[in-house]
Formats: structure tokens, sequence, C-alpha cells
């Protein structure tokens, strides 16, 4: 861990970013979809100040989830919230769509200003602009068609039915779904579709920024990376700001651009991979396992130091390429050019002394 | 591989609707005491399987038979006292007002007397650490929690054989890691029966066995060895391999180590930090 201080003091982290193939993904800002999605990404569009809240406040039953959280988002970001249980994740998210008033401080999404005690306030246009897709997709799914359930979000809003339709299946499209699927029902969808598919319901409105609650939990592990990269897509070339509540830290490393963590209701860590890769330490005392890339970076970090002044490599093939870099020129300081045997038993040597 | 047959399959076949059969001609055998992983990718059926076993599902045609006697309409009932279930969604399974009240409810059920269920509560929920939790409504605990308290409700009630329906996937990763060391606990009991429906590479890699479902069928039958060693298996069922063995793999395309050095490797390396996780995955192998 020493060492990432060390390279954030010789402020290599920024420049080297970019080189360092992170938004594996692509950026491509000039496809915008939605003309209020193209405004500048340094826009704050979530803003917690000194938020708190508090399950049934001034009852005798009241339990404090959440204490003095501050977070700014920016637009067109993908977030990646991490938390043990009850760390207040799950309320968080409620806060951000005015499904909880907080009862202390203030929540700011987009153009609404979130209050303790706002009486009846006017949250529609709020919701539509957030989506929110719960832990269980089974929870969102409720008509007897998929055509049904991506329609119902937009005709709630008002939108005129063939609009709705017609937003439905361009939903579909967006979480790579076929069309031959707008008949079926929800509930015979298997378990990676019909996640897609809640997903799909909360597009289908249109969100500015969407939130999901462990949206890969129950799906196999080549089915959680493709979602992954489709939410990636939709922030980077629909600019969405997207919020994903996980507990696979891992799996959303390569392409969160931002990470917050919560421990016993506050915000005890907002920042990137760098950043949470430097602090790696104190994981442990939030109630998250390391995530295996730190952990196997900080292994070879401690065996080739040299590794210490680079960023966290975001995937393992980025990861392995560093290290084969890094094996190389401990191998030959001098000499740029190197052939493959002599690589072979240097690696071979550093194996050995460890 | 001698030992006494614990559930079996044979001949199986099952069809929620007619025209798209789930399950066709499964043959699978459970030993005593063996846990066994099933694996696929989702909608292969992996669920319906273990539904058979304790008769919430009933096969189409072929046999199925727990601890040598076969399930018929008359025996099932007392074949699921002996066959605990843990979901993937704890909620489901939640009935009692608070934890204990639920935990008693299955007991009530067996006809227990009073001491013996008290006793059953005070000692299961101390072996999964929820004893301070037993007074609380299941809606007031954190998914973790929950998931721990609906082991300790399955195992007071002493079933021999205990499946775990994707158990681990709603949890977070200290959770995940917490309920994969019971799974291993009750493994080494020696007592129990283990069939776990999973996603979690850790969670196979623990089994003794794994056993893939592809369109209805059982593709493959193995040790985790033998299974993680086949990249093809494991793009069929949907596998992606986790972040240390993709590094090593990846290393040792780059000509660093041969992939026997590289594993090696990668569980030497986890003494420096806290990967033991690595170490006692070896561990329970050797």
């Amino acid at each position: 861990m020493r060492g990432w201080i060390k390279r954030r003091a010789a402020g290599k982290r920024n420049s080297e970013k970019r080189l360092d193939g992170r938004n594996p993904v692509g950026v491509a800002p000039d496809s915008v979809s939605c003309p209020q999605m193209a405004a500048d990404r340094s826009e704050t569009v979530i803003e917690l100040t000194d938020t708190d809240y508090t399950y049934q406040a001034g009852s005798p039953f009241a339990a404090a989830a959440l204490y003095g959280v501050n977070i700014r988002i920016r637009r067109g970001t993908l977030v990646g919230i991490a938390g043990g249980t009850g760390s207040g994740k799950s309320t968080l998210l409620q806060l951000l769509n005015g499904l909880l008033l907080p009862t202390g401080g203030s929540v700011r999404v987009l153009d609404h200003m979130l209050v303790p005690g706002l009486h009846k306030p006017k949250l529609n246009a709020l919701r539509r602009r957030v989506g929110l897709s719960f832990q269980f997709p089974e929870q969102h799914l409720f008509e007897d068609t998929v055509e049904k359930d991506l329609m119902f979000g937009p005709l709630n809003f008002g939108i005129p039915r063939e609009q709705a339709q017609a937003q439905a299946v361009e939903a579909l499209h967006a979480m790579k779904l076929d069309e031959s699927l707008l008949k079926r029902h929800p509930l015979t969808l298997s378990g990676g579709q019909m996640r897609k598919a809640a997903i799909a319901s909360v597009l289908a409105a249109g969100p500015e920024i969407l939130m999901l609650d462990e949206p890969t939990a129950t799906l196999d592990s080549a089915a959680r990376r493709e979602l992954i990269l489709l939410l990636a897509r939709l922030c980077r070339e629909e600019g969405r700001t997207i919020l994903v509540v996980t507990h696979r830290i891992e799996e959303l490393l390569e392409v969160a651009d931002e990470w917050i963590v919560m421990h016993e209701g506050r915000a005890v860590f907002q920042g990137d991979a760098d950043e949470l890769g430097d602090r790696a330490d104190e994981l442990d005392r939030w109630g998250i396992a390391v995530p295996e890339p730190l952990k196997c970076w900080a292994e070879w970090t401690a065996r080739l130091p040299q590794l210490a002044a680079l960023p966290l490599p975001r995937t393992a093939q980025e990861m392995a390429r560093r290290i084969a870099e890094a094996v190389h020129q401990s191998a030959n300081p001098s000499s740029s050019e190197e052939e493959a045997g002599d690589l072979g038993r240097l690696e071979a040597s550093v194996c050995a002394t460890n | 591989m001698t030992r006494e047959t614990a559930a079996e399959l044979s001949g199986v076949d099952f069809a929620y609707e007619k025209e798209e059969p789930v399950l066709r001609d499964v043959h699978l055998r459970v030993g005593r005491g063996e846990w066994v992983a099933i694996v696929g990718t989702s909608g292969c059926g992996k669920s319906t399987l273990v539904r058979l076993f304790n008769a919430l599902l009933r096969p189409d045609s072929g046999t199925v038979s727990v601890f040598g006697e076969e399930l018929t309409e008359h025996n099932a009932p007392l074949v699921r006292s002996r066959i605990g279930m843990v979901f993937q969604n704890p909620d489901n399974q939640f009935i009692g007002e608070t934890v204990e009240e639920d935990m008693a409810f299955g007991l009530e059920g067996l006809g227990l007397a009073r001491e013996e269920m008290e006793r059953r509560i005070a000692s299961y929920s101390d072996k999964l650490d929820v004893s301070a939790l037993l007074p609380r409504h299941p809606g007031e605990l954190s998914g973790g929690q929950k998931q721990r308290c609906a082991v300790a409700a399955c195992l007071t009630m002493e079933p021999e054989i205990v499946v775990f329906d994707e158990a681990t996937s709603m949890q977070d990763e200290r959770s995940r890691l917490e309920l994969l060391t019971v799974i291993r606990g009750m493994k080494n009991h020696g007592g129990y029966t283990i069939l776990s429906v999973t996603h979690d590479v850790d969670e196979m890699l623990a089994a003794d066995r794994i056993v893939a479902l592809k369109e209805g069928k059982i593709c493959a039958d193995r040790t985790p060895d033998e299974f993680f060693a086949d990249p093809g298996l494991l793009r069929s069922c949907g596998i992606e391999l986790p972040f240390r063995m993709e590094l090593a793999r990846q290393l040792s395309a780059l000509g660093l180590c041969d992939a026997e050095g590289e594993y090696g490797d990668a569980a030497e390396a986890g003494r420096f930090g806290s990967g033991s996780e690595v170490d006692q995955r070896r561990g329970t192998r050797s």
C-alpha cells in the first residue's frame, strides 16, 4: 500500500490514467441520445449535504440509517456503491428517487431539492428522470407480457401509447434482448433475461439517472460480465448517470469511474479505484472484503516495487501486461529490445525468489 | 466410492410445459456425506433438479430416490423432513414474527418437546452466530443476517441432506465467505450430504464434485480440479475464471511461468496479504 502513496505523491496518477486502458468501453460523448444529457459531464446531478435519515423518526422505534452523508455525483459517470450489509446503501438509493425524504440535511437530485418535512412533494417528475431497479427482478415484473411491463412506466408517466411502445422496444434493444420476448410472460424468462427485462422496464421511461441494486447477484459469471458491459455502454454512449450497488467490487472495477463506500450509515469513501486501492487496508474495517484485483496487485507490487508507480490495472489482462513489462525492465534496465527466452529466464528467477 | 447413496435420480425427465423439456434423461447419484455443486447457465434446470429431491416437483418419468427409498406421494412428507433447503432469497422462507418463532415453527411441526426445541434453537443459533438476533423481526435483518438465520432454522430440523439453492448469491462478499465457511464446516462435520446450486466459483471449488447441466442434460460430472482445467467446458457453463486464476492464465500466456507454476505462485502469493481463501481452498482439496 505504501507504494501507491508514493505513486500518488509522484503525481503520475492522472496523467497515466488514459494510457492505461481506462474506460475500455470507449467514451463516445457525441452519440448522446437524449438532449438534456448532452450537458457538461462536470455538472453535479446528485448532491447530498449533511444528509441524515432515521427510520420512524420521532417514535420510540427510531433507528438511524444515515448520518451526515456528503456525496457529489457528476453527470454521465458510472458509480459503484459498496458497503457491508446494513451499511445504508439501500436507504441511500431510496433517498435519491424520493421514496424516502431525508430527516436532516438535504438531497438534491437534478433540479429537485429534497429536505426534511417537505409536504407532499411532487415527485413524479423526479421519478421519471431517476429509475431504480430493485434487487429482485421479479419484483418489477407484474404484467402478463414483457411488452406491457416495459410500457407500464412510460404510460404511467403520461406518454402516449404509440410512443410508449416505441420506447419499450428501444429499451429492449438497449439491453440486447430479442423482440420476440415482447409477447412472453415475464416469469417464463430465464434469470438473465428476466434481470435484463427488469432493467429495460426502468430504462423504457427514459431516466437520466439509473440506479441498480445488486443487478448481477443472481446471474452466472459470463452473464454478469455481459450486463456490466451493457451498463457501461448506457453510461458512455448515452450519457446516463449510473449508480450500481454491488457487493462484488471486482466485477465493476473495470468500468466504474468512481466508488462510494458506505459503512454504518456514513459515506466513508468517495474516489476512484486508485484511491480505493490506496485505502485497501481500511476496507476490512468498513465491512468489505478486499477485492481480488487489489490483493493480487498488492502482492505483485511487493515483489516488483516499480509497479507501485503505476495506477491500479482494471483488468486481469492489463495487470498481466504491466507485470510482464516490469519483469522485462528489471531484467534489462538498459536495453529495450529483449528476447522472450531471457524474459522467461528472469521470470523463473522472480518466481524462485518468492 | 462405496459410499451409501443419499439421493439418486435415474432416467428423470421433467417439463413445466410439454413442449419445453427442462430435464431430459438425467442420471445422478449423490453419496452420503458428499458435497455436490450443480452448475450451469441460468435457465439450464439446476433449481428444477434439486426440487425433485424433496418432491417439491415430481418427474414426468424416471425415479427419484432418497436414502434408497423411491419418492412417492405417500412418503414425500417423511422424506422432506430429512432434506433441508436454503433458498436464494431468505424472505421467501420466513414465516414467524421473530427469528426464534420462525425456527420454532418448523420444530413444532416435528412434534418435539419444548426442551428439545429450546436446545436445538440455542445450539444452532450459536453455531451460526445469530443468537443475538433471535428476538428480532426477520424484516429488520440485513440480507446476510437473514440468510444465516435461514440456515440455522434449516439445521434445527437436523436434516441429513441440505440443499443450498444459490444461497450465497444475494450475499455481500463477507457474508458470502462466512456462509461458505459454514457450508465447509458442515462438510467437515460429515453428517450432512450437501447439494449446492451455484454460480459462485469458490463454492464450486470447495465441493467434492461439480455436476454441470446444459440444455437439461448432465454435460459434465468432475472433480473441481478437472472441471476448472477445461476452458471449453467453463465457457459453455457461463463460468468466467475468477480474477486470480485469470491473471495467472494471462501471465502464463505472456510466457511468465507455465500454468502449473503460476497456480502454485498465486497460492503462495496469498501469504502476503489476506488471501487465505486460496490456501483454504487448496487445503480442503488436498
